[in-house]
Parts: C-alpha cells; structure tokens; sequence
C-alpha cells in the first residue's frame, strides 16, 4: 500500500528564551512523517519536547523549519488541526456543553439552528454524553470535561486530532473506559491522531505507531504497532513490545 | 437556618438598632438647642421623606431633581461603559495602544472628579454636559482599570481553545477575552456605578444647575435653608437608589453571568 502523507514535519527546530542566558533549544532538527488515519502515540520523558512539537504542529508556537499538512504549508492555528489538552478547563466555562459545540461549528460557517443541534447531539453521542446538553462545564466531572473536549473536536471533522495526555490527569478507572471509548471513535473517524502520553500502557492500547522522543525532540523507536486490538497485557507480543519502549525510555 | 437567611436577619436586627439608637439621641437632646439640627426625630425625617415628594422646593417635587439626575447619570454611565470597552479592547489587540492607555488609566484615576470640576468648566462653560463629563471620569477609569486586569487575567488555555476553533482579533475578544473576563467587568461596573453616582451628587452640590436642578442642588438647598429633616430625608432617596441599583440590577446581572457559570461563588 502506498503511504499516504497527512503530516509532513521536516528540520523543524524550537528553541525558548531566545537570546538569553535561560535559552532552550527544546527541538532540534526533528523530522517526522504521518500517514493519513494513522494513531501516532508519542512516549517521552518530560521536557524532550512532545508537548513543543504538538504545539508547533497546531500553531501555538512560531518554530523554524517546515510542517505541512496535506501538502500545505503551516503556521497559524486552524480547525484541520484540532489540539485537546490535558488541562479539564479547556471548555468555555460561559457556554453550556451544546453550544460549546455549537460555538465552533458556527465559527466554521454552520448557521442553520437545526443542523447545529444535530451536530452537536450526534458528537456528544460519539462520546456517550447523550443528555448532558443542558450543563455547564463546572457541573461536569474531569471525565466527562474531556469527553466534551473530544466530541467538540471531532465535531469540526479535522484532518488531524492532536491529544496532548488529555487523560493523565483521570484516574484509572475513568482512563481505561476514555482509552476504549477513543479507539472505538478512532476506528469509525476518518482523523489522524497523534496522542501524547508517557504511559506505556496507553500507547500500546491506543497507538498503531509509537514513537519514543528524548531530550531535544530526539526520535529514537518510532516502530508500527502490530499489536492485534484490542491489546492487553496478555496480548502476543505485548510483553516485548512494552520492554523496548520502556529500554528506549529509560 | 440557611447562610443567606442569617445573613438577612443579621442586617435588619442591625438596621433596627441603629435606627433606635438614633432615635434614643434624638429625643434625649444631647446636642442641646443644635439637637433638632443634627439629629432630628425619626418621624420629622419620615414626613420630611413625603414632604419632598409632594411639596419638594421651590415647588419642583424631589422626583423631578431625580430624574434629571438619573438622567445625566445614565448618560455618563453609558458613554464611560461604551468608552472602557472600546479602549480596554483596543488596549488587547493593539501593545502600543494598551502601553499608552494603560498609563492614561493610572494618570487618570487618581484624579478625583471634583479636582478636574474648574478645568472642566473653563473648557465647556457651566452646563449639564459637566455633570455627564464628570460621571464620565468617574467610571470610565477603575472601569477601564478592570476590563484591563480581567483581560490580562484570562487563562491562557482559554485563548488558545479560542484561536483553535478560528477565533482572531476583535472576534477572539468578543468571543473569550469579554466573557472570560465577566468577574472583573461585573466588579468594574460596581465601583463604576458607585463612583459615577457619588461624582454626580459633589457635582450638582458644587455647582447646581438651574436648568438641570439635580439631587446633589436639592440637599445642598435644604441645608441652605436649615431643612435638615429634608436633607437626611433625601440622603435616605440616594441610599436607596444605590440599593435600588446593587440589588436590582447589579446583583441580577451577576447572577446570570458568572454565578450562573460556576465562576464566582
């Protein structure tokens, strides 16, 4: 099968605090390619630069070197690249959880009152938030916050969803139910994900690539997960797979 | 017994005490022949209260000084609102505008009203247009001063979620900075309001206008004349107008807003 590029990131480097004593080259000459409906999981220590690179790939920092998206150059923000954050406040705390929906869709051209509706009850039931229209982010658990976040995110119908460890902050129970959740939605969406976490574990479960980045955005495994779904700890192949990352990690 | 319903309790057992003490006062003419002056009785104050209604000064009732007032005062109000929106918001999409104005604000703000009140007049003359200007100073900067600190307050992931879905410029202000900032703009608007309708009354007590007679003329005419039932009668009208304007628009604004969003307690 021929690959079929979505994400093309070449030479691409970012350093902090330019010219001055705290400066940070954070990533330093990073190549990447992704292809079309791929779920890239990233694994890296903290501070080698993968919450950087998805930033970069979303538009939130100015970085030297080139990331195309289809082809097309890249720089600012825009709804082909959808970023959902690990923090539970990323929602409008002022909208409701339908019209956070429907905020975005209607920034996106979508005027007809009813199509928004249908929108935005067809996203929440992708993420099994059916009846829950009515509250406002404050009255919704961390879970369910995140939840909200993904289903306003595939509402846009993006071309590539960028997950910086929006579950770390969940606990186990509500993590694992997230982690099936979005493999079921990643297996029915025509999306690219490209998923942070430092778990192991969530990287084989979600990931069909997984790529281990060191200090200075440095890729040192970037291997196929061939892993069959639904993996478990008892899945053949999960031991070894699980031993290289966690050698490449530490 | 719920909090609120405490809280209720508390502040009338308090109203009815101090109103009792002074009536305990009044009535035992500590003051000796000054006493009816400083401290007239409940009942004077009360009938003086319906006095201004109905008879007020000069035959003018006090309702029509406090028309006029309301009317200067909203006139202010509004233009000073519409002004620190304007200028807060330019401050946010332009650095050099925000620099220049975030140094107007503190200049200005430290600037009591009353103290501008003899430029002001040589400027524009003795008209209504003062009153509105003044009004207009008192609200337009810890307004501004607000906006600015509640914009500057704004969680980045807010702005970030904002610029992710298409939202730039004006449309990024209008469609996270304003309502990410609510807290701050409700708070604004009280100290606004609080300054404005106390600028207003110096205002119209330094220089009442004859063509536009105001609260602040009417105290300071019943003081003139030693009608000191009447004038505690209408500093009772100015704190129920500010009672009126905390708990009937104010307190019903925040309540919708960011009390309805869970951003304020």
């Amino acid at each position: 099968m021929m690959d079929d590029i979505i994400l093309e990131v070449t030479n691409l480097s970012k350093t902090y605090d330019n010219n001055t004593e705290n400066e940070k080259n954070v990533i330093k000459s990073l190549d990447l390619k992704v292809n079309r409906n791929e779920f890239v999981c990233i694994l890296g220590p903290s501070g080698c630069g993968k919450t950087t690179l998805l930033r970069c790939i979303a538009g939130f920092e100015g970085f030297e070197g080139s990331i195309k998206v289809n082809g097309k150059e890249t720089v600012e923000p825009d709804t082909e690249r959808i970023m959902v954050f690990q923090d539970f406040n990323q929602l409008f705390p002022w909208l409701t959880v339908e019209k956070n929906i429907q905020y975005a869709l209607k920034l996106k051209g979508i005027k007809d009152k009813k199509k928004l509706k249908q929108m935005s009850d067809e996203a929440l039931a992708k993420v099994k938030l059916e009846g829950n229209e009515k509250l406002y982010p404050y009255q919704l658990s961390g879970g369910m916050k995140q939840r909200v976040a993904i289903a306003k995110a595939l509402a846009l119908n993006p071309t590539i969803l960028l997950m910086d460890e929006p579950f770390a902050a969940l606990d186990a129970m509500t993590r694992n139910v997230l982690q099936r959740e979005l493999l079921d939605i990643y297996e029915k969406e025509d999306c690219t994900f490209i998923f942070i976490t430092h778990n192991i574990q969530e990287a084989l479960v979600l990931g069909s690539r997984v790529i281990v980045m060191k200090e200075g955005g440095n890729i040192v495994v970037d291997e196929e997960n061939s892993i069959e779904k639904p993996v478990k700890p008892s899945s053949p192949g999960y031991g070894e797979m699980w031993n290289r990352m966690h050698e490449a990690l530490y | 017994m719920n909090q609120k319903m405490k809280g209720i309790i508390t502040k009338v057992i308090f109203a009815i005490l101090a109103l009792a003490l002074w009536e305990i006062v009044a009535k035992s003419g500590v003051f000796g022949e000054k006493s009816e002056l400083v401290f007239p009785s409940l009942e004077a104050i009360g009938s003086a209260f319906i006095r201004n209604f109905t008879v007020g000064y000069a035959d003018i009732s006090l309702m029509t000084y406090i028309i006029n007032s309301m009317k200067l005062l909203f006139e202010g109000l509004f233009l000073g609102i519409l002004l620190s929106f304007l200028f807060s918001g330019l401050s946010m999409i332009s650095k050099t505008f925000y620099y220049i104005y975030d140094l107007i604000v503190t200049v200005f703000d430290l600037l009591p009203g009353v103290a501008l009140l003899p430029v002001v007049i040589i400027i524009v003359g003795v008209k209504p247009g003062i009153v509105v200007l003044l009004v207009v100073h008192a609200v337009l900067w810890p307004m501004s001063r607000n906006i600015l600190d509640g914009f500057k307050s704004v969680p980045q992931i807010y702005i970030e979620a904002g610029r992710n879905i298409g939202l730039r410029g004006a449309k990024l202000l209008l469609g996270v900075y304003i309502p990410a900032a609510t807290s701050y703009i409700v708070s604004g608007l009280k100290v606004g309001w609080a300054r404005a309708w106390r600028g207003l009354i110096s205002a119209e007590m330094i220089f009442g206008l004859a063509s536009c007679p105001g609260i602040g003329l009417f105290i300071n005419q019943m003081r003139t004349n030693m009608n000191n039932a009447e004038m505690y009668a209408t500093l009772i009208v100015i704190v129920i107008i500010g009672l009126f304007v905390q708990y009937a628009i104010l307190e019903p604004i925040e309540k919708c807003t960011v009390k309805r969003w869970g951003m304020s307690r």
